[in-house]
């Protein structure tokens, strides 16, 4: 009787003790969990089958970051259209900006593609360099890393279970990663064509040149003077491969292909955006797949 | 550094060099020595440039522009400009119009209408927002409207962000969060035209008035929020009391999500305070949106509103909207809204002799977004609930209204 008593309580203390951590996507979330491991219970905001520039701001989200010890954001500006708002009425003084449980991973990556000028004659430019950085397998290093590092400062009477946690999802990571990367530099795709610029850190680290953008600027539905420009820069540079993302209409890209021989592939663009990108690891090996296969 | 090593080096080799084959040593000396020479030259050049380099950044630093060292552009605010204009068509003349009543609501020549009020052209407002982070505990937001001839304070508030257990407290002057579309702005509702009920009731600005907010979110599963509001009650249309402050109000909001893409928000509402003539004037709201995500782009969102006020002295009046709006695409969107007075229990005998049964609106409009910060919209509606010139009178309007939002980004509403 005692000791069932005694469970209880540990078991009541146990589950008391699990930091509540909100991730704006998938791939944060799931690196999250592989470091917080069961100290932790995650909750990813954003659904990974959408745009993530365009997260309907639901009320439910508002309960989610109610009760979170700790936000993680991708930052960059992707969430500036939805977030801030919902940060504001969730009445949680932990996750607020600048407090220690809002966490911009951003400010941890090296970005590229940063604009000379800005301008929304541009369109809708990422003003702070491109944010799409969860594509490429490598920055999950560095956001496991600082992930770890959040924790022990939020939760100081773990940082030896996240330091081991970390350790081992590294070392795991890495091994991952040198068979990714020999798969990889036998990839054939050496040129492609995608939708938004979501990929380029991927395209980048393995060498393949993104030739354009179905849209002609960000956030700007295809235009047909565009789209026939891009048939004769497909046909030029010989590409054969043209992303598409999960939540734009396939019907420019499809149309470029018809027109070029080039072939329509559905990239993910973050974990679970489709069905066998369920894990980190099948989230690259998707997206390795339909680029290079 | 190098020049030490160089030097130790020479000697070493002198040592070495002391007894034998002395000729052959001399030449080899002779090499090492100009090589030991080269070798010095070259430190030499390297730490005079390196000398010139710092003395380069040094004057470099002196001949920077030190006019920014003062410089507070980081903590500027935030700011978001707001243009709304329109092109209106009307069967009606534009005097005519200004004094239409709604019977048992609003009496001829009482309308307040700063929005599309004029046949032709109207450009309703310029809008300027602004909002700061001030310390870490507290944000500003200010409003400001530019009309033609004035310039009006819409909204100025401070806002916490360090209250702990849910609670957050707005103070100022602000919109007023009971029901569903109060607190939005003209720019941000569905449809150009205010809600008969809302202008009926409160008039175009709807709750909003200096007064202070306190809102509660609950750490539950569901989302559930409790807010109450103490306010100054200017509104003229029901909590015009001059003397004090005289409006209260409080509401529930709670949201869930059906699945994954189809969500449920709905309110309670409560608005109590005085007219001003000191009636007692209470104002029920209930509210319920559903919405239905049908891609990043695309959503079925149908909002619906039920108001009504009771008076001290008995009077009884309520009304409601409905409203349907399909998001197709980013670009297009159409909807359609039906609005309906339910209930008008009231002092109607300076209408008798007119029928003022079955106040009713339709309205339908189109909308296209050539991009996320600009809008037209095209918007037809047919008001049966206006009295003209001591007759019932249908108006039939036609508004094609551009909205421009520039600047800071707006976020998205649900
Ligand atoms: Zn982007």
């Amino acid at each position: 009787m005692k000791k069932i008593l005694w469970a209880s309580l540990v078991l009541a203390s146990s589950l008391f003790a699990t930091l509540k951590i909100d991730t704006t996507y998938a791939t944060l979330g799931a690196v999250t969990q592989e470091v917080g491991g069961d100290l932790v219970e995650v909750h990813v905001l954003g659904s990974s089958k959408y745009d993530p520039h365009f997260i309907v701001p639901k009320p439910s989200l508002l309960s989610k970051l109610r009760r979170a010890d700790l936000l993680i954001i991708n930052g960059g500006g992707l969430e500036v259209g939805w977030l801030p708002p919902l940060i504001r009425s969730a009445n949680n003084r932990k996750i607020q900006p600048g407090a220690e449980g809002f966490l911009d991973m951003s400010h941890f990556i090296k970005m590229i593609d940063k604009p000379t000028s800005v301008s929304r004659a541009f369109g809708d430019i990422h003003a702070q360099g491109n944010p799409h950085y969860v594509t490429d397998p490598h920055q999950v290093i560095v956001m496991a890393k600082v992930i770890a590092k959040k924790l022990a400062q939020i939760d100081p009477s773990h940082t030896q279970n996240y330091q081991h946690n970390l350790e081992k999802f590294l070392k795991k990571w890495e091994a991952y990663l040198k068979k990714f990367d020999l798969k990889m530099s036998q990839c054939t795709t050496k040129k492609v064509l995608q939708y938004h610029e979501l990929y380029n850190y991927f395209l980048k680290r393995y060498g393949i040149v993104s030739v354009g953008n179905i849209e002609p600027l960000p956030g700007i539905t295809p235009s047909s003077k565009h789209t026939l420009e891009l048939i004769g820069t497909v046909k030029e540079n010989g590409v054969k491969k043209i992303l598409q993302d999960v939540y734009h209409d396939k019907k420019a890209a499809e149309f470029i292909a018809a027109k070029t021989g080039a072939k329509v592939v559905v990239v993910p663009h973050d974990v679970g955006s489709v069905k066998a990108a369920d894990t980190l690891e099948d989230f690259y090996n998707t997206m390795a797949k339909s680029i290079c296969n | 550094m190098y020049k030490k090593l160089a030097l130790f080096s020479f000697f070493a080799a002198v040592s070495l060099m002391a007894e034998s084959e002395i000729d052959t040593l001399k030449t080899q000396l002779q090499e090492q020595q100009t090589m030991t020479q080269l070798l010095l030259k070259k430190v030499n050049d390297l730490e005079k440039k390196d000398a010139q380099k710092d003395k380069e950044t040094l004057e470099g630093a002196f001949l920077q522009n030190t006019s920014a060292s003062f410089s507070q552009n980081a903590y500027l605010p935030d700011i978001a400009l707001v243009l709304n204009m329109s092109a209106v068509g009307r069967d009606l003349s534009n005097t005519q119009y200004e004094n239409f009543a709604i019977p048992g609501f609003i009496d001829a020549t009482d309308a307040e209408l700063p929005f599309n009020k004029d046949r032709g052209f109207n450009l309703n407002y310029a809008e300027v927002a602004m909002h700061s982070v001030v310390d870490p505990y507290f944000e500003v937001y200010t409003i400001f409207h530019l009309k033609r001839t004035e310039f009006e304070i819409g909204e100025a508030y401070v806002l916490t962000t360090s209250l702990p257990e849910g609670l957050r407290i707005k103070a100022g002057k602000f919109k007023s969060s009971f029901g569903r579309i109060n607190e939005k702005h003209q720019h941000s509702w569905n449809f150009d035209e205010q809600p008969i009920i809302y202008k009926a009731l409160f008039g175009p600005d709807a709750i909003s008035d200096a007064g202070i907010q306190l809102q509660w979110v609950a750490p539950t599963d569901t989302y559930t929020m409790v807010g109450v509001e103490a306010m100054q009650g200017t509104n003229e249309r029901s909590f015009g009391d001059i003397e004090e402050n005289n409006l209260y109000t409080a509401y529930v909001k709670s949201s869930l999500d059906i699945t994954d893409d189809l969500s449920i928000l709905g309110g309670v509402s409560l608005a109590h305070g005085k007219t001003a003539t000191k009636e007692q004037s209470d104002v029920y709201g209930v509210d319920l949106t559903l919405r239905e995500q049908l891609g990043s782009y695309s959503a079925l969102i149908w909002q619906s509103e039920f108001l009504q006020r009771n008076k001290g002295t008995g009077e009884k009046q309520s009304g409601l909207y409905t409203e349907v709006v399909y998001q197709y695409n980013k670009n297009y969107s159409g909807g359609v809204r039906y609005e309906k007075i339910t209930k008008n229990q009231t002092d109607l005998s300076i209408y008798s002799g007119i029928d003022t049964d079955n106040l009713q609106k339709y309205t339908a409009m189109l909308q296209y977004k050539p991009f996320a910060f600009s809008r037209l919209r095209l918007e037809y509606s047919y008001d049966a609930t206006k009295i003209i010139d001591g007759q019932r009178t249908d108006i039939n309007t036609v508004i094609l209204s551009l909205n421009i939002a520039a600047g800071a980004h707006g976020a998205h509403a649900y």
